[in-house]
């Protein structure tokens, strides 16, 4: 059992309050990825799990069992760094081992269980070199070996694929989804990368300035962001965002703006009337040539299955949208575009909250 | 005026007043082959003057027969005579010996010292700079001035037999230790004096060497369950191996030269039971003028210390690259 709970949890540091209150549950066995930019609070969360940093307020419990006082030794739990944080002076043998070593396992019993995790990450080959023998890919393996070892049931992960190449982070990510299936313990890892949030993760944690911005599945978080900030934050390339207001001239309500009209259907309250939005369309709901209003290309960037048009529209920003990769578009050909009220994500201006 | 004015003026003012010759020079010196020597030939011509040249005086003069209370006039040549001399004295031998003795004990003890001030001041959040001052101090005042310090420091009635007083009653011992008369306690008081002087330097490389240690690698150990024992022990060490071997090597060379403390506290004494090679070497010289005895003496210690320096910087870059290699990934 290794259900993790956090209780108004509130990080301080000097004047500067990096994490606001957190409540959150971590299911036993669950893979929770915590996203968000620079300074967001996701690290320091995942510090006072491992107990790295005590929180200033809020209880932290770790399968049901109130850890705030317990050392990060004492927490039962493995944790894989940024910088993998491999001892540059013990072989790799001694790194997978270190663990075990200081809890005084008997010799026989380590032997075993290092080869036995060695084995389990595809690096017994590799035992007797140093760290620096090894590449990004292997220590980054070393790293998980060393943290498997011990068999804890909470793994935390601190942006453990940040220091690879964008080849080898994919193919790591399928890497830790095979092994959270096969551990089955439960998983905290930590990133800025939405993309890996959304491949790898059960649920995601999104966080913002300190606080809980959305937590849910990775297509829930996709298909239906509880902010603009979150809408923002999750897809490429980034949604489309319209500033202007409700309008219900014709009983029905539109979103309107400077240079556009478009009706909202019947998704919103009538008593929204008047209010400041932000109409947030994502590119594949962007029709290109489907409606009568009209654009310029400004740029075109094939992705090989298919393609991204920007264009401008007389807007505060150019729009970009998803077409096929055959088209035949070429910046500064005018074109129609219209978009599909089912991708329509409707925001407070003021708040940022999603209205519909 | 205007600036277009102000800066002809020094444009065309050498020219006029040193002549053609001073041009031609100038231009001579200025062309890219010869200019980009100057510094080149100006460091050579210093380290000839002031290394090269006194060191085959040296050689020279080791080879004659000469005291300086004589006209050079008389000198003449005496072969290995002054070697001869110096292996057969045991002064020499017995003032080398002592060296080795107070540089150990010293090294040591500074480097001991000079380790947990380190620790504890890595550690400490509030008012670092405050300690990190303090504890350079030592190192930053002139050794004249501590020589001076500590030969009031050590006086029979004065501060330190006063505070060890409790302790050395307590023992029985006579609580005046005559520091810089006792043949014994004058080589302690050279080495403490030294340690006094010296911690800083080693407290400087460790303090370097301990804030240079990688937080992510002592959380990771946190994390294991490593209690702060086994991280001092398993990790922080360990990584702080090229500080100590640094500390080591540049504290050993130094202490094997030690003279101000002999000579400002003890003169060598009483008798000679205090004398470092250096302060003997400084005797035979300027106090008895024999010359070439010792140009040869210091032509030997020349030898041994070459030795050792070899060995210390062998042992400086093997750690050095070992901890390249480690980090290169």
């Amino acid at each position: 059992m290794a259900q993790i709970d956090l209780k108004d949890v509130v990080k301080r540091f000097g004047p500067h309050l990096a994490v606001k209150g957190v409540n959150l549950q971590v299911r036993d066995g669950e893979f929770l990825i915590m996203v968000g930019p620079s300074g967001c609070g996701k690290t320091t969360t995942l510090n006072m799990i491992s107990g790295l940093e005590r929180p200033t307020s809020g209880e932290i419990a770790i399968g049901g069992r109130v850890v705030n006082e317990l050392e990060p030794g004492e927490r039962g739990l493995g944790m894989v760094f940024q910088d993998l944080a491999l001892f540059p002076h013990l072989t790799v043998y001694e790194n997978i081992a270190f663990g075990l070593r200081v809890k005084k396992v008997p010799q026989a019993e380590l032997d075993q269980r290092v080869r036995a995790a060695a084995e389990a990450m595809h690096i017994a080959s590799l035992l007797a070199k140093r760290p620096a023998q090894c590449s990004g890919g292997e220590s980054q393996r070393v790293a998980l070996a060393r943290t498997i070892v011990t068999n804890p049931s909470v793994f935390l992960m601190d942006e453990p694929l940040s220091s690879l190449d964008a080849k080898l982070r994919v193919d790591m990510r399928t890497e830790l989804k095979r092994l959270h299936e096969r551990l089955k313990s439960t998983f905290v890892y930590v990133t800025h990368d939405q993309a890996e949030a959304m491949t790898m993760a059960d649920r995601i944690v999104v966080m913002s300035k300190g606080v809980i911005e959305q937590v849910g599945g990775p297509l829930d978080i996709y298909r239906k962001p509880a902010s603009q900030f979150v809408a923002g934050f999750f897809g490429t390339p980034t949604m489309n965002f319209l500033a202007g207001e409700i309008d219900a001239r014709d009983g029905t309500l539109a979103f309107a703006s400077r240079s556009l009209r478009e009706p909202l259907g019947d998704a919103l309250p009538p008593s929204l009337a008047g209010r400041s939005i932000v109409l947030g369309v994502r590119s594949e709901h962007v029709e290109v040539g489907r409606g009568e209003t009209p654009g310029r290309v400004q740029l075109i960037e094939p992705l090989g299955n298919e393609s991204l048009v920007f264009f401008e529209f007389g807007g505060d920003a150019p729009l970009v949208a998803k077409v096929d990769a055959e088209t035949r578009l070429r910046p500064g050909d005018n074109l129609t575009f219209g978009f599909n009220p089912a991708g329509y994500h409707v925001f407070d201006a003021a708040s940022g909250a999603r209205l519909n | 005026m205007s600036e277009a004015q102000v800066s002809q003026a020094p444009r065309t003012a050498p020219g006029a007043r040193s002549g053609s010759f001073g041009r031609g020079l100038g231009a001579w010196l200025a062309q890219e082959r010869v200019f980009r020597l100057i510094p080149f030939v100006a460091v050579e011509v210093i380290f000839v003057l002031v290394i090269i040249i006194p060191f085959l005086l040296t050689i020279y003069i080791s080879f004659l027969k000469w005291r300086a209370n004589r006209p050079f006039e008389q000198a003449y040549l005496s072969g290995f005579g002054n070697y001869q001399a110096v292996l057969t004295d045991p002064g020499f031998w017995s003032a080398l010996g002592r060296t080795f003795y107070f540089a150990g004990a010293a090294v040591t003890l500074e480097l001991a010292l000079g380790f947990v001030l380190a620790m504890l001041v890595a550690r400490t959040v509030r008012g670092k700079a405050a300690y990190i001052t303090i504890l350079l101090v030592p190192m930053m005042i002139v050794p004249v001035v501590v020589g001076y310090n500590f030969t009031m420091l050590y006086i029979d009635s004065g501060p330190i037999n006063q505070l060890l007083a409790p302790f050395t009653q307590a023992m029985g011992l006579d609580p005046r230790i005559r520091w810089l008369s006792d043949p014994v306690a004058a080589q302690w008081a050279v080495i403490l004096a030294d340690v006094w002087q010296w911690t800083s330097l080693t407290f400087l490389i460790f303090l370097s060497g301990f804030s240079a240690l990688p937080r992510q690698l002592v959380n990771a150990a946190r994390v294991m369950g490593a209690s702060a024992w086994q991280i001092f022990w398993r990790v922080e060490l360990p990584l702080l191996r090229p500080a100590i071997v640094i500390a080591v090597v540049i504290r050993a060379m130094e202490a094997l030269k030690i003279f101000d403390p002999v000579v400002l506290l003890t003169a060598g004494g009483p008798g000679t039971s205090s004398q470092s090679i250096a302060f003997y070497l400084w005797e035979q010289v300027w106090v008895f003028n024999k010359f070439s005895f010792g140009a040869a003496a210091s032509i030997i210690l020349l030898v041994i210390f070459a030795v050792l320096i070899f060995f210390g910087i062998w042992l400086l870059v093997r750690s050095s690259a070992a901890v390249g290699r480690e980090r290169a990934a």
